[in-house]
């Protein structure tokens, strides 16, 4: 059973009592909250979600509660919490679902340490994985967003989950803060996207949520391998370049953009060595989007 | 002064990247990343402890270079870089 199967009135009532239980990716999460505005979005977002049921394990427990401050009298604040924890100081209420799921980010990324975690945004086609690791503010959201549109399956837009013993990914496909200026591109170029609320004022400025397919949450027990890895940088007015890149220096950046590399030791060296060894890798810079999805998919066609 | 190994070398996980090494050091936990002069200057510490003269000249005749100061100098600043990961340590000859 979906979450979007559920009643307004069962789904507020979870929410407000044991918990939402829902399946993303390879964890489960419960989610509680009694603010309503959050409450009204997430029915919209996280509608094509599983359930999951009392007898699973939850990895982790999360929590939207409302709050005052003395310093701040006239804002209504809210406060994240993830197994009991504030990981983050207070923010208005108006932000509560982007602080919600940086929150989940921020715990799977501090907590995970039986997979190697990449920041990267990561997509399947033709049954293998294209890996997009990139730093902050280098546009993989959006680019992973165009992709997920053009026929790509999402795994994720934030983490290269990876088994380091099989060097198999997980899809992990969550909700996709578009920031500032890619909400209006995307908007623009593909007005199929459901988005949620844009949420202005947040550490990262105005933020809205794309909502994962259907199927790419259905399917997200479908693991797959990697095939290629594309390092994206978007730079306005760049011409299109598609360059190799040599495997030491791939497998330098990946190394040093993985959540978790030094914690998993000697594991992390080899599973590293390995992926790089049996993927192609490529340094993407563009400015235009049909450019670099023409020559991913020529990339990504054979 | 000398330069001795800290390290055994049988217990780095090395991979060659067309003659770029990346170095899995298990005590530490780190990875480093050597071309294959780097990786070099640990092979000849691992035979035998060298002075800094004794190293640029067996590297100048592996790498058929000509030594001079600047190479020395060169040479020099890895071993410093090496003594800070643990890799290398330096004796002075009357301790």
């Amino acid at each position: 059973m979906n979450v979007g199967q559920l009643s307004q009135e069962t789904f507020r009532t979870l929410l407000t009592t044991s918990g939402l239980r829902v399946k993303t990716g390879p964890f489960n999460l419960s989610i509680q909250t009694r603010f309503p505005r959050l409450i009204d979005q997430l029915h919209q977002m996280y509608a094509h979600y599983a359930l999951v049921n009392e007898a699973e394990i939850v990895e982790f427990h999360v929590r939207v509660t409302s709050m005052r401050s003395i310093r701040r009298p006239l804002t209504r604040l809210i406060q994240f919490e993830v197994d009991g924890r504030s990981p983050f100081p207070p923010v208005p209420a108006e932000q509560a679902l982007a602080t919600l799921e940086w929150g989940i980010n921020l715990a799977i990324a501090m907590r995970i340490n039986h997979l190697l975690l990449f920041h990267s945004a990561a997509v399947e086609r033709n049954g293998h994985v294209l890996l997009l690791p990139a730093w902050p503010g280098s546009g993989k959201t959006t680019l992973c967003t165009a992709l997920i549109h053009r026929g790509y399956r999402l795994f994720s837009d934030e983490f290269g989950l990876m088994d380091p013993q099989s060097s198999e990914f997980f899809p992990l496909p969550r909700l996709m803060p578009l920031k500032n200026q890619s909400i209006q591109v995307i908007r623009d170029y593909f007005p199929e996207a459901v988005l949620g609320p844009e949420i202005p004022g947040t550490l990262k400025g105005t933020v809205a949520h794309m909502r994962p397919s259907q199927e790419s949450i259905e399917r997200s027990d479908e693991s797959a391998k990697a095939r290629w890895i594309v390092f994206p940088k978007w730079s306005a007015g760049a011409n299109l370049s598609l360059e190799s890149l040599p495997q030491s220096e791939a497998f330098l950046l990946l190394a040093s953009n993985a959540f978790n590399y030094e914690v998993l030791g000697e594991t992390a060296f080899g599973a590293v060595t390995s992926l790089v060894r049996n993927c192609e890798c490529r340094k993407l810079v563009y400015s235009d989007f049909d450019n670099a999805l023409k020559a991913l998919d020529a990339l990504t066609d054979g | 002064m000398y330069w001795l190994s800290n390290v055994d070398l049988s217990s780095l996980k090395i991979e060659n990247w067309d003659g770029e090494y990346t170095v899995f050091q298990p005590e530490s936990g780190k990875t480093h990343f050597l071309n294959e002069m780097g990786l070099k200057i640990l092979l000849i510490l691992d035979q035998s402890p060298a002075t800094l003269g004794t190293l640029c000249q067996e590297l100048s005749e592996y790498f058929t270079l000509l030594p001079d100061a600047k190479f020395s100098g060169q040479i020099m600043k890895t071993l410093q870089r090496y003594e800070a990961l643990g890799l290398v340590s330096s004796v002075t000859e009357n301790t």
